[in-house]
């Protein structure tokens, strides 16, 4: 299996987690993980940075991400996404910047449009006074000639809750009580100076000790390794690396699609609005940046907590652990201790790791497995949670007409709920996805090639057509419990 | 109160959740829910001291067996 990495950012972080994937596997990283960042870095000619002294200490700090620590001794532990201050290159911080395109003309729009004076002309050339300047944008917009630059730092500009800000040494800085771990600044950083802790280390060890460990794939699965690795064959290479058994979240999904069907006819009777509680990142959102709407959030719990409970219900030794495209999964997991349900969150990126840290390739096997149905599986699409909700009235020949705000990414969560906040949501419902576009789209997907969607709608089409609700009906026995509390 | 118990998995295997289990049942014997929250954490790297339990941001250790005596001392004693 041949992996495309979109960045040498991605591939630097998958090094890692392959070389500390398999110091763990084998026991050995106490005494080895020193030699990991001269495994990765050898010789004496930088790639990338100034110097191999740099890139090694990156390689170390990366080496401590995946293990779950800070990158830094003694930073800050709420933070699932952690700056990596060796590589954070301290971007320049004037946000607005006068280039070589100024044609020094002489309507001097620019300046008229200025309301706070920034802007002098110095040689008849446009100049911004960094100090004066509120960054409004009005003279970006303002030239002719496209010649103001808007440098705002890529993880600024990518964090949809201004949780980002620079110490005084210009390197970023993340604040706990802000960030909802979506994961966009990971992405939008350009040198890889944002990134995750990781749980894959406990993970390895408990494999290893011989706790009975289950995997469960959250739905954005299918194509995820190419067009030709079916989801059966996905779950006999899991198999191949320790774990007991593989579930597919698609079927925890089934259960909240039922359960937060019934919630949600229950409140548009009364006449109360709904969002969604499946997405981490949007829970975030709302504990942490809208807490007055806290009510308004489905008690319903997400369909990873979903699928432990009931995988804990079959077998009450096991171990949980979601694997998925997400990163505020993890947060999920470390606020949900008593929930009774997922143990640890894994990433894709990390998974495909610790296949290559065994030489375990998932083409080498066969096999089926369908759990989940096909609208189950859409979960991870934005407008699938909404479709799978929806589905179930029809199910039951219901008719309860439901108004759908699909909040797509967290620039429209949020607009959204301050719609709510503000009562002047029109929609009963909010489906809220962190992610533009849905789970799919999210910050730790391995296959981001144009033709995954094809892939991976190929590989559902061939999926069964069954029920939602006869399909959780097959689990009646377990009786499990769908309450966050 | 903020209470954070380690799930890493040196303390997992040292009974994190049976320490967590234990003081959900505390919680829930004293009436306690709305004041005391707890939370997981990732490894802090002191696993010889675990199960690593903070209370805001001091650490203790505990352990499936002393879970009833750390309660009554430390968390009822910093509550009243």
């Amino acid at each position: 299996m041949k992996r495309t990495f979109v960045t040498d950012i991605n591939e630097i972080k998958y090094e890692v987690y392959m070389e500390v994937a398999r110091m763990a596997f084998e026991g050995k990283l106490n005494e080895s993980r020193e030699q990991i960042p001269y495994n990765i870095i050898p010789g004496n000619t930088p790639q990338y940075r100034c110097c191999v002294y740099k890139e090694r200490e990156i390689i170390r700090q990366r080496v401590r991400l995946a293990e779950g620590h800070t990158p830094l001794p003694g930073g800050n532990i709420k933070n699932i996404v952690q700056v990596l201050p060796a590589a954070c290159e301290g971007c320049p911080i004037n946000r607005f910047s006068v280039t070589n395109n100024c044609q020094m003309c002489l309507a001097k729009k620019c300046m008229s449009a200025c309301n706070f004076g920034a802007i002098t002309f110095e040689g008849g050339r446009a100049h911004i006074d960094p100090k004066k300047c509120k960054e409004c944008g009005r003279c970006v917009e303002a030239c002719p000639y496209n010649a103001i630059a808007d440098l705002m730092r890529p993880c600024k500009r990518a964090c949809p809750v201004d949780a980002i800000s620079m110490d005084e040494e210009m390197i970023v800085q993340i604040d706990d009580t802000k960030c909802i771990s979506c994961g966009q600044c990971v992405v939008g950083c350009p040198f890889g100076a944002i990134s995750d802790r990781s749980f894959m280390v406990d993970v390895i060890r408990l494999i290893n000790s011989g706790v009975k460990v289950y995997a469960m794939v959250a739905p954005a699965i299918e194509g995820q390794f190419g067009a030709d690795v079916s989801v059966g064959m996905i779950r006999e290479a899991v198999k191949a690396l320790g774990f007991e058994d593989m579930f597919e979240v698609s079927l925890g999904a089934d259960f909240v699609s039922k359960n937060e069907a019934l919630e949600l006819e229950e409140r548009v009777k009364a006449g109360e609005k709904m969002t969604t509680s499946c997405c981490p990142a949007f829970v975030n959102i709302i504990k942490k940046h809208f807490p007055e709407l806290a009510d308004k959030m489905s008690t319903t719990v997400s369909p990873m907590q979903a699928t432990a409970r009931l995988i804990k219900a079959m077998y009450p030794e096991a171990l949980c652990v979601f694997i998925g495209p997400c990163i505020a999964k993890k947060s999920e997991v470390i606020d949900s201790i008593t929930m009774g349900a997922a143990d640890y969150a894994l990433t894709y990126e990390e998974l495909y790791a610790m296949m290559e840290a065994k030489s375990v390739d998932p083409l080498d096997y066969t096999g089926e497995l369908q759990q989940g149905s096909k609208f189950g599986k859409n979960y991870s699409v934005s407008g699938g949670v909404t479709a799978a909700v929806l589905e179930t009235f029809k199910e039951r020949n219901e008719d309860v007409s439901v108004k759908v705000y699909k909040a797509d990414g967290a620039a429209d969560c949020k607009k959204a709920l301050m719609l709510l906040k503000a009562g002047r949501l029109t929609e009963d419902f909010i489906e809220g996805m962190a992610c533009a576009g849905g789970c799919v789209s999210g910050p730790a997907m391995l296959n981001r090639e144009r033709t995954f969607m094809k892939d991976r709608n190929a590989q559902i089409n061939q999926a069964d057509d069954r029920q939602i609700l006869s399909n959780v009906d097959t689990y009646e026995e377990y009786n499990i419990r769908m309450h966050r509390n | 109160m903020l209470i954070t118990i380690c799930i890493g998995s040196s303390c997992h295997l040292k009974g994190s959740r049976n320490v967590i289990q234990g003081l959900e049942r505390k919680i829930k014997e004293e009436q306690l829910s709305s004041k005391i929250e707890l939370n997981g954490s990732f490894c802090t790297g002191e696993c010889e001291k675990g199960v690593c339990v903070k209370i805001d941001d001091e650490l203790f250790s505990v352990s499936p067996e002393t879970v009833d005596t750390f309660f009554t001392e430390e968390v009822l004693g910093r509550l009243n």
